[in-house]
């Protein structure tokens, strides 16, 4: 159809001005090179497409693995201390001040992986969504420290120890689960409303438990989901 | 519908469409630094450059040079018209592929 040299030679003048456009392309094409038209829209749009997931997975890529962290930290840490108190894990016991480390290094790493991962999302992008993005940021810092200062007030009034081993992994839950919610909104992102939404149900309902059994809530459910949830992400990051 | 459509010429071409889809991936009125663009991209400076040139003269985005401190940072933004232009040559491809099936 397009065999005749006359036709090419106007379809060589096509491209300088216009788009070289063939409805019926039967004859294979070679992969397009930086500047050249391109030969259909199939091919065009799976560009677009191959192009914007690449975006994605190099932005997003990390995030998964920041879920991981997350889902170390709760899973081992909460089962330290639930190993640490008195009366909590029947098969074995470790001192407290050992679980205590665990959980407060495993927070820590956390934290930290975050923070680098997060940091490196956003990278070289300013305007509107990076603003977002900073308080979005900040909102896990603020929110960390008031919930430690909340219950240092509520130790000074006289609370006993296991009485603050309830509030605290309670408190933090709900304050992770809210910042999940907000991420969700920022990103309009389902399964971080999900994330969110396990979580706060988890962290209300270990309190429910008693001490020290609040641990081994947290630790199954909050590590849990964590881990499902990175999951989850992963396998939608390659699909997309 | 015929076989030659009015397609954007200026997007349709593989290395103009690359860029037009990652910059229409940020949200309206973020800005991405050149460094950045470059690596989403895998394209070599001058060849970016030179796209983005062609893209600028369509009035389809903008480059601003800034500075942090002392060093000078350029940052590259789709403008709303060319998100209008993006926008409506998806559409256009989609159009053309539905008409054809």
């Amino acid at each position: 159809m397009y065999g005749d040299t006359r036709t090419r030679r106007r379809e060589r003048l096509d491209v300088q001005t216009t788009l070289r456009y063939k409805v019926h392309m039967n004859s294979p094409t070679p992969p397009p090179t930086a500047d050249e038209p391109l030969a259909s829209p199939d091919e065009a749009l799976a560009l677009i497409r191959e192009q914007q997931r690449s975006v994605t997975e190099r932005t997003l890529g990390g995030v998964p693995w920041i879920l991981v962290m997350w889902a170390i930290s709760w899973g081992i840490g909460f089962l330290a201390l639930w190993s640490g108190y008195e009366g909590g894990n029947p098969w074995f016991q470790i001192p407290f001040v050992v679980a205590a480390w665990v959980f407060g290094v495993l927070l820590v790493a956390a934290i930290v992986v975050s923070a680098v991962i997060g940091a490196r999302i956003g990278r070289g992008v300013r305007g509107a969504s990076a603003f977002g993005g900073v308080v979005y940021g900040v909102s896990w810092s603020v929110s960390a420290l008031s919930v430690y200062l909340i219950g240092a007030a509520i130790v000074r009034a006289g609370a006993d120890a296991s009485l603050m081993s309830l509030y605290f992994p309670a408190a933090f839950a709900l304050v992770a689960g809210l910042i999940y919610f907000m991420g969700a909104a920022l990103w309009r992102s389902i399964d971080q409303l999900v994330l969110g939404a396990i979580i706060i149900v988890t962290g209300t309902a270990a309190p429910f438990f008693g001490a020290p059994t609040n641990n081994l809530v947290m630790a199954v459910l909050g590590g849990g989901s964590f881990l499902i949830a990175a999951i989850v992400m992963r396998v939608n990051l390659r699909r997309r | 519908m015929t076989g030659v459509t009015d397609l954007d010429p200026v997007i349709h071409a593989a290395a103009r469409l690359r860029i037009s889809a990652t910059l229409a991936s940020l949200d309206e009125g973020d800005r991405i630094t050149f460094p950045r663009l470059q690596e989403l991209l895998d394209m070599t400076a001058g060849n970016l450059s030179t796209h983005l040139r062609k893209l600028e003269d369509a009035e389809y985005v903008t480059v601003t040079k800034a500075h942090q401190g002392r060093t000078p940072v350029t940052y590259v933004t789709l403008t709303r018209r060319g998100r209008r232009a993006f926008e409506d040559y998806t559409d256009a491809l989609r159009a053309l592929l539905g008409g054809e099936k």
